[in-house]
């Protein structure tokens, strides 16, 4: 097998770097192990939630107090604004609109009625919590409790009230997810019989907090149509994984990456690289049966980091790095991978491979190892994703970078 | 939340001390028709009985070296199976001898079992092998014994149940902070209620004193010496169960020789230092890495399994007060030396207080026996002659039979509620939890013992904020039951939800307990899960961890109230003081 680049690794940072890549004429590969973060995340774009614990109010310009080699000094400003008005492009053409400000973070209701602090969220996520709001669960559905929701909302000023919503009799009035209940929703006559209870539940609160259910093979149209039918705003909250939000999103970019011609391959999990001198020259992935060398001239790794599988944590403290046995600093013992608290920072979070402006991986001394892999995304060190709130924010910023660097890379 | 003290209660015994052996005295005492209140100062089982492999004895393990012990265990092992089948797996278990091992050990080992009543079987390598594909292929051979799994928690709800339908009380969350005396009599026993914030007096004939490894504290209150080795063992938790049976190592008992599989888990134990104190409740990652390390000489999988967890318990064992001669047990620290049997302590004749009686020592297997020779010892000075009747009655729950542990799977099938899973590692359904909470539930901890919510591979990472959310349904609703559906009156306040105990906070302190005992073990796909369980928690949801509000602190601190300077009150508010990372949250109407 041969391709020009191959990206590894199918989260925030390799969906978008591999479109951007093919947008700049590359020919793509793209190759996962499975799904990533879209699937996990809250369904928004974080680019920088809190700084030492404090929640953060404009992103760009908190990114000035973030350590020394953090991803985001690596690749400027610039990089972040670009990959941000990009990702505000592609969704809104994707009919995945997205509502917010670069300049200024917002509230993003979640199931537990806090208001996590997000740069750009889906337009179903973005109304304003305003007045009377009602915050309804549909009957049966177990990753939702409105009183949860509602007693934090109210702790927060907002005057919430919880209800339940019955659903119209379907196939599934036993037991469901939120996958089938967002797929029943997608049905436009599902709707129609859905919209009176709900707008009963409401009882003419002023808006109303639902699961992020509204539907996930229809982009953003289900949300429009039962918000028009109920006569209310409706916001989703973020819930637990998985995402539906983060679903719509995965199929947004798998059209475009398909429609770009990029070729895909799921479930085959790169294991390791042959190289040349300081290039590598293909990749190794576990195919059902055998092992698969795909020749390459460019890899980017979006492999992630130990949440993401990029990073193997072993026993005796060390981390190693998946794909290309690129150099991750560990700890002593692995007690040094973990905080105290849960609720706290935890070390081996924002473990990662350690890069130059250009994204290639450095060794102790800041030298280039390779000369044609570039990571991207959660990969990288000196960040913490979810501590932080920026892990849609650096995979968008690093993809806006490697899609620079290599676009103006003449093909060999 | 002030202090203050509500009105007394009286009974003829209080029974200090929430694990099986109070549980078994106090149903011992209900079934010869005497009244009884037992006190414990966190939920039951919470000490030793919930921090332990989960082994029903069959008592081989000690037929080498202490064959008081292991004639104790197999008696018992049959009765437990009679009157509590529902709480034991019938799962049997193997003696395997490893190259190396001492084959004259093997020759003693049998010769104790016989002995000691224990009937074995020797199995060949390839028989031992049929029975456990994934013992590892050097085992030489191995011995068949009547070992068991058995659930804690499961026996003492029953006992607790039965002993309650026949009269008895159990107050927990009611720690002992004193005891009244009038000369050489203790008159009441002083309880502190932490939930409502108050003390209250028991006003009683008798104290059993059944606290296990704290029994000595217990014994400072009411001032009598009682010496107790605090006796470590650490464990560890496999994702998966490896073995059918229990898996032991024929040779003298030691670090990492034993594999109990318990519903979806395995456990591996264990070790034994004599620590200071029974709260030393540390998993050291050295003691975990022997365990792994020695239980995978027998069971090579788990060398590269999924560890979910470490934990520590502490052995309540016995060191009798200057005992003639000898130089008294543990010297060298390891505390496997101090024998597993137990001891009545009559207070009257040891140290001249007339209404105490003190059990010490023993093991889970042999709770009931422990629970009939003290009350035997009471009744007699009561004058109660209603015979010991707990080894024929059988517990509430007996007539399902063996716990079969596919039983959860097969009753989620029957009832087609695969949907209405609120834990899908462990098959606890909504129903489960409704019904917990609706009998009064606050607490995640609780509902954890009550139904092994959060106990699976992925460590609570969904069933933690169900159940949160369930609770949030279930505040300002003391009676339970109905799920909150506004449907019909949408516009009504969410009862009195503002005085309820916060979920989130419950939900908090939940994930921290959870987390301490998963630090030692992080690594590999485990290391994976904890950052997504931190990316739902703190990244989805934006949980701080800031939101432990006043009223749930309060019943982690010491009551400020006259007297409280009371050296003979410390030992009470070190009690009251968490040391499990739990607190009590207030009760609806409380």
């Amino acid at each position: 097998m041969r391709a020009d680049v191959v990206v590894v690794g199918a989260g925030p940072a390799g969906l978008a770097s591999a479109t951007r890549l093919a947008e700049a004429g590359r020919q793509v590969l793209l190759l996962a192990r499975g799904n990533g973060f879209t699937h996990w995340g809250a369904g928004s774009v974080d680019v920088l939630g809190r700084v030492g614990g404090e929640p953060v109010e404009r992103p760009l310009e908190a990114i000035d107090r973030l350590p020394e080699g953090h991803p985001y000094h690596l690749v400027g400003q610039a990089a972040v604004r670009d990959g941000l008005d990009w990702f505000t492009r592609f969704t809104a053409e994707a009919g995945l609109g997205h509502r917010g400000d670069p300049e200024r973070n917002r509230g993003q209701v979640t199931a537990f009625g806090t208001l996590r602090p997000t740069c750009l969220v889906p337009e179903p996520a973005a109304g304003e919590l305003q007045g009377r709001v009602a915050v309804v669960n549909f009957a049966g559905f177990r990753d939702f409790s409105p009183a949860l929701c509602a007693q934090r909302l109210r702790r927060s000023g907002i005057d919430a009230t919880p209800a339940t919503a019955p659903l119209p009799a379907w196939d599934h009035d036993r037991y469901f997810t939120g996958v089938e209940l967002a797929r029943a929703i997608d049905d436009a006559g599902f709707r129609r019989r859905l919209a009176p209870g709900l707008a009963r539940a409401v009882a003419g609160a002023e808006v109303a907090v639902v699961p992020a259910v509204l539907g996930v093979e229809r982009g953003h149209e289900p949300w429009a149509d039962l918000q028009s039918l109920v006569g209310t705003p409706l916001v989703e909250a973020a819930t637990a994984p998985p995402s539906i939000p983060g679903l719509r999103l995965f199929a947004a970019y798998r059209a475009r990456l398909e429609r770009l011609g990029v070729r895909w391959q799921f479930g085959f999990p790169a294991v390791g690289v042959e190289r040349d001198g300081d290039r590598v020259t293909a990749v190794r992935s576990e195919g059902a049966s055998r092992v698969l060398a795909t020749r390459c001239q460019e890899l980017v790794l979006a492999t992630g980091g130990v949440a993401g599988n990029g990073i193997e944590a072993n026993r005796d403290g060390t981390l190693t790095e998946r794909v290309a046995g690129l150099p991750v600093d560990g700890f002593p013992d692995r007690l040094g991978f973990l905080g105290d608290r849960f609720l706290g920072d935890q070390p081996m979070a924002a473990a990662g491979v350690r890069v130059d402006a250009d994204l290639r991986p450095v060794d102790a001394s800041g030298e280039p190892l390779v000369a044609n892999v570039r990571c991207v995304g959660g990969l990288l060190a000196g960040h913490d994703p979810t501590v932080e709130g920026s892990r849609e924010g650096v995979a968008l910023a690093t993809a806006a970078r490697v899609a620079a660097l290599l676009a103006a890379t003449p093909v060999r | 939340m002030t202090g203050g003290v509500r009105p007394p209660l009286e009974t003829d015994v209080v029974v200090v001390g929430g694990g099986v052996t109070g549980v078994a005295v106090l149903r011992d005492l209900a079934l010869r028709g005497v009244h009884a209140i037992l006190v414990e100062r966190f939920d039951l089982g919470t000490g030793t009985s919930g921090r332990w492999h989960g082994l029903l004895h069959s008592g081989a393990r000690y037929a080498v070296r202490d064959q008081e012990s292991a004639r104790e265990c197999i008696e018992e092992n049959t009765t437990l199976r009679r009157i509590a089948p529902h709480t034991i797996e019938d799962i049997g278990g193997l003696f395997v001898l490893l190259p190396g091992d001492d084959e004259a050990y093997a020759a003693q080992f049998v010769e104790g079992c016989k002995a000691s009543g224990i009937p074995t079987e020797e199995l060949s390598a390839a028989a031992a092998h049929r029975r456990e594909p994934l013992l590892a292929p050097d085992v030489k051979l191995a011995f068949s014994v009547p070992d068991g799994g058995i659930d804690s928690w499961s026996l003492l709800r029953s006992m607790a149940a039965d002993a309650e339908a026949r009269g008895c009380r159990v107050l927990v969350r009611h720690p002992i902070v004193g005891v009244e005396r009038a000369g050489d009599r203790i008159t009441a026993v002083r309880v502190h209620d932490a939930v409502a914030g108050q003390d209250r007096l028991i006003g009683c004939q008798w104290v059993v004193n059944a606290a296990g490894a704290w029994a000595g504290e217990v014994g400072r209150l009411a001032g009598v010496p009682i010496t107790m080795i605090a006796g470590k063992g650490v464990m560890v938790v496999m994702a998966s169960r490896y073995v059918r049976g229990v898996v032991n190592a024929c040779r003298k008992p030691a670090d990492g020789d034993i594999i109990v599989p318990q519903h979806e888990v395995a456990i591996l134990g264990t070790t034994s230092e004599q620590v200071p104190s029974p709260d030393d409740i540390s998993t050291p990652l050295a003691d975990v890495d022997r365990m792994i390390d020695m239980c995978a000489q027998m069971v090579p999988a788990i060398a590269s399994g999924r560890v979910l967890r470490a934990f520590a318990g502490s052995r309540p064992l016995y060191k009798p007060e200057a005992p003639a001669g000898g130089d008294g047990p543990a010297a060298a620290g390891d505390t496997r030396e101090v024998s597993r049997t137990f001891t009545v302590l009559d207070h009257a004749s040891r140290d001249g207080l007339d209404n105490m009686f003190s059990i010490v020592g023993g093991k889970l297997t042999t709770c009931r026996q422990m629970a009939e020779a003290v009350v035997d010892r009471l009744a007699e000075r009561m004058g109660v002659t209603e015979p010991c009747r707990t080894a024929t009655e059988v517990l509430p729950g007996a007539d399902h039979g063996h716990h079969e542990v596919a039983a959860p799977l097969a009753t989620v099938e029957r009832d087609q509620a695969y949907g209405e899973l609120i834990c899908e590692c462990e098959l606890v359904t909504r129903g489960q939890v409704r019904e917990a909470v609706a009998s009064g539930l606050t607490e995640l901890e609780d509902l954890r013992r009550r139904l092994r919510l959060g106990y699976g591979p992925c460590q609570a990472a969904f069933c933690a904020w169900r159940a949160a959310g369930m609770l949030a349904e279930g505040s300002g609703k003391p009676q339970g039951g109905a799920p909150v559906d506004r449907e019909a009156q949408p516009n009504q306040p969410d009862g009195d939800g503002a005085r309820a105990p916060d979920p989130v906070a419950g939900l908090e302190r939940f994930l921290e307990e959870r987390w301490r005992g998963q630090r030692s073990t992080i690594w590999g796909d485990q290391a994976r899960q904890a950052l997504l369980n931190h990316a739902i928690y703190r990244g989805i949801f934006d949980l701080q961890g800031d939101g432990v509000p006043d009223e749930a602190a309060a019943v982690n601190e010491p009551p400020t109230e006259p007297g409280a300077g009371d050296p003979t009150r410390r030992v009470g508010r070190e009690l009251v003081g968490d040391t499990e990372g739990r607190a009590s949250s207030r009760a609806d109407g409380a």
